[in-house]
């Protein structure tokens, strides 16, 4: 086990650094000057000389590239060519912001995507079935802006229901996160995007469950537990239900990774400040210790989670054992 | 470039072209008109270029010439015009910066040979010299002189089209704000609205709304009107631009010429930092030299022009010039923060970096009539009323807050979320926000334009002839009236009516007419083939 989970270890280090490396390429190949962002490109070319030097953007290719994996490997991860900012601090409030979206919305498309996903299995053919998936459909081919402009139009500009955007109201800035999560108002405005964020993943978990439960339920084990008299209750949440979570589990933690960078439309919808609006503002304006920094942070969780998953695995199903060469 | 001249040079290159194998326009006598590319920004930056590019390329196939539209992202085109000078035209909206109500930017910045704008390669040596001659004249009205002229050459040059002077399109909460105070080029975004206006409920603050979030809060870094915008607020400069284009005086009581290179300036008294420490000449001074010591980048090139700056008095200081500099009031003046000495004195140093412009300035603390609260990077600034400033705002304080695009600040207004605007709206939304009562939805005058610009150094766009009949051909009318929905007026000088001590009124907009292009270049020796193609002179 301990061999297992170095070795995964390793090669999730050596994944972070080869993404680091090509962060590094990826951004210096786009076309255009990092100081363009900064400074007009119109003013005297001496301004422009001014700004590269600051951020040490006059130093050979190879030099920056060894003082930036120095940077990354001290966790200082430099400041922002645009703001001046750290881009740790910036990239953490961001990351936070995006973070309470996020998971309040995957909590509601997995809570309501894995219940449906059994019932649906479990009722096969019947009604539920074939309406949770035209409406899981609908919601996945409905691209995120659509469905949040639906509801921003009807419950928010005709209703009054909901408040526009932002995460509090304008000037009522809370001091820390736990005077945000008691604060109506931030909840007021959380929840539609949070359904915008939840329905257009719904589908996912739900079929995936649906499909893994049909599986699990042709199996002899659970015919064996329907012959001793068990409840269907029993049978469907401790017998089947929990083993067809193993496909879930895995897409559970690609679906953080990619909701985390992968919401940029809803933030902008929504005037959300998160990492997806960070990263195409950071992108557009060259600023590469923050761009570089955030898709960084991005594939730090989406490969963190997987080596997460691997682990759970083994907790998940005790038929996978462990040997030195891997899982068997 | 003079015809005669133009004729002339292209006769002389013909000889160096075959020598050196250089491409000459004598080369290209009675050839097809080469096609070109209108580069222009997307649809996603600005819904307004590509709109107009569409219309000018079709007009330009009217007469027989062929222009591809190309519409890219905006910080790329401004690489190929700027960085790489790789483009034949594109369109731009010079905006109506305060600073740019001084005719330095539109004339020699944009027109001189050596003019930093200038990646164009329009070279007229009469431009040139009354551009040089503008820059040292002291006394406004003889420069008003020089710079009409040079309005002249440029127009009658066709150096750059302006196709419109756009309106800043603004919308505001009538029934929530009182006393608005539009500024020329700004609209109802001014600093003047900031200090007058009032709201009728609530805390008293005015919700503030923007599509581009505030990027830094370094006085001595900014170079981006969307940051000088907000940093006046809290920092003091010792001139202001009036609503009207006009100097105000500021933190400044007086700014007098004693000769040409010699400016005294008498600084108003009783003023103090938001820390409570007293602002003295000694900050106004640490100031100038601190910006110089650390290549402030919007001010390198006026403070090159600065010998010595000495205090003369208990409000006074004298500042010695290296040769006479008239553009400075405006652009440096007028432009410049007031920092507090003790602060900043020990800055980069004390905050651990090695470079002041890596410094985040993360609490700001200045002079000015607002106190900064907080800000709160990609959604929101808030800061509040100064009331011992001597010109101390009428509201509580103003919360800028960043909206994800047009239409999300256009609902918010809607809403009542939002009081007004601070930059462009885009003109439809302004129409159906004037519909909903208790919203004003209006174009304040402005003295920028989307300016048609020319690479001079590239085919038939050497020749001046060529681009009048171009001119010409822009559809300015229906562009002002459908693609601006009315919110702008024909352009024909590059300094707008709007900046009126500059403006030359005798340069009209060039009337649309396809019929007088072609007839300009019938006349010049241009002709058309049997398919309607223009050739060059044979």
């Amino acid at each position: 086990m301990f061999d297992y989970i170095l070795r995964r270890l390793v090669y999730t280090l050596i994944t972070l650094f080869a993404v680091a490396s090509i962060l590094f390429v990826l951004f210096r190949m786009l076309p255009g000057e990092a100081t363009m962002q900064v400074i007009s490109p119109a003013m005297d070319p001496a301004v422009q000389e001014r700004m590269k030097a600051a951020f040490g953007l006059d130093l050979p290719i190879w030099q920056q590239y060894f003082i930036y994996l120095q940077n990354l490997v001290t966790l200082e991860w430099g400041r922002s060519f645009v703001s001046a900012q750290e881009v740790t601090s910036v990239i953490a409030y961001r990351f936070w912001n995006t973070l309470l979206l996020m998971l309040t919305g995957l909590c509601l498309t997995l809570t309501v995507g894995i219940g449906c996903g059994i019932w649906m299995a479990w009722r096969r053919n019947g009604p539920l079935d074939v309406g949770g998936t035209i409406v899981g459909l609908i919601f996945q081919a409905a691209p995120p802006f659509i469905t949040g402009l639906l509801l921003l139009m009807v419950l928010s500009y005709r209703l009054g229901l909901f408040p526009t955007g932002g995460m509090y109201p304008p000037g009522q800035r809370p001091d820390s996160l736990l005077e945000l999560l008691i604060m109506p108002a931030f909840w007021e405005r959380i929840v539609l995007p949070t359904i915008t964020v939840g329905a257009y993943y719904l589908a996912t978990p739900m079929l995936v469950m649906r499909d893994s439960m049909l599986e699990v339920l042709g199996s002899d084990y659970i015919e064996l537990a329907k012959a001793k008299g068990l409840k269907p209750r029993i049978v469907m949440f401790r017998h089947a239900a929990r083993n067809a979570l193993l496909g879930v589990v895995t897409l559970a933690s690609i679906m953080v990774g990619f909701a985390v960078g992968g919401q940029v439309v809803v933030e902008s919808l929504f005037s959300w400040p998160g990492m997806g609006q960070l990263m195409v503002e950071s992108a557009a304006a060259h600023d590469y210790p923050v761009a570089q920094g955030t898709f960084l942070m991005l594939a730090i969780l989406v490969i963190g989670l997987n080596f997460l998953t691997d682990i759970l695995y083994c907790y998940l199903d005790p038929r996978i054992k462990v040997s030195n060469t891997g899982l068997t | 470039m003079k015809r005669r001249e133009f004729l002339k040079r292209t006769g002389a290159l013909a000889g160096v072209a075959a020598v050196s194998g250089l491409p000459s326009l004598a080369h290209a006598a009675g050839k097809p008109v080469e096609s070109m590319t209108l580069l222009t920004a997307n649809a996603g930056f600005d819904p307004v270029r590509p709109e107009m590019g569409r219309l000018i390329t079709q007009a330009c196939k009217k007469i027989g010439w062929d222009v591809k539209l190309a519409a890219e992202d905006y910080n790329m085109g401004i690489g190929k015009v700027f960085n790489e000078k790789d483009f034949d035209m594109f369109i731009v909206r010079w905006t109506g910066r305060a600073n740019r109500i001084d005719p330095e930017t539109f004339t020699a910045m944009m027109h001189h040979r050596d003019g930093n704008y200038n990646k164009w390669g329009y070279n007229n040596s009469r431009v040139n010299e009354l551009s040089d001659a503008q820059q040292v004249e002291m006394d406004p009205q003889k420069r008003r002189d020089l710079v009409l002229q040079i309005q002249e050459t440029i127009y009658n040059d066709a150096a750059s089209s302006p196709i419109v002077y756009p309106s800043m399109t603004n919308a505001y909460r009538e029934d929530r704000l009182k006393g608005v105070v539009p500024q020329v080029g700004e609209g109802i975004g001014s600093l003047w609205t900031d200090i007058a206006a009032t709201t009728t409920g609530g805390d008293g603050y005015i919700r503030t709304g923007q599509t581009s979030p505030l990027k830094n809060l370094n006085p001595v870094s900014v170079t981006d009107s969307n940051e000088f915008k907000e940093l006046r607020m809290i920092y003091d400069r010792l001139l202001q631009v009036g609503p009207d284009g006009s100097i105000e005086p500021w933190a400044a009581t007086a700014i007098k010429a004693v000769d040409s290179t010699t400016v005294d300036i008498t600084l108003r008294e009783g003023m103090t930092f938001h820390d409570g420490k007293p602002v003295t000449p000694a900050d106004v001074k640490f100031t100038f030299d601190y910006h110089k010591q650390w290549k402030a980048p919007f001010f390198i090139s006026s403070l090159e022009k600065f010998e010595s700056v000495t205090i003369t008095g208990k409000n006074t200081l004298r500042i010695k010039l290296t040769a006479p500099h008239a553009p400075l009031m405006i652009n440096f003046f007028a432009q410049i923060f007031i920092l507090p000495q003790h602060i900043w004195k020990d800055i980069p140093e004390k905050v651990n970096v090695d470079d002041v412009l890596k410094f985040a300035n993360e609490n700001p603390i200045g002079s000015g009539p607002f106190k900064f609260d907080y800000w709160d990077r990609g959604k929101e600034l808030k800061v509040s009323a100064n009331k011992s400033h001597f010109r101390a705002p009428k509201c509580a304080g103003i919360i800028r807050v960043t909206y994800g695009s047009h239409d999300a600040m256009a609902a918010a207004i809607e809403a009542g979320e939002c009081d007004r605007t601070r930059y462009i709206l885009k003109p439809a939304l302004v129409e159906d926000l004037n519909k909903i009562n208790g919203i004003v939805g209006k174009g304040y005058s402005s003295h920028g334009w989307y300016g048609f610009m020319f690479n001079h150094l590239r085919g038939p766009l050497q020749d001046p002839i060529f681009r009048a009949a171009i001119d010409h051909v822009v559809p300015r009318d229906v562009i002002q009236a459908v693609v601006m929905s009315g919110f702008a007026d024909k352009g024909g000088s590059v300094i707008a009516p709007a900046n009126e001590f500059w403006h030359n009124a005798s340069l009209k907009a060039r009337p649309s007419s396809t019929k007088k292009a072609r007839e300009i270049l019938a006349a010049a020796g241009y002709s058309w083939d049997s398919s309607d193609r223009l050739h060059y002179p044979a």
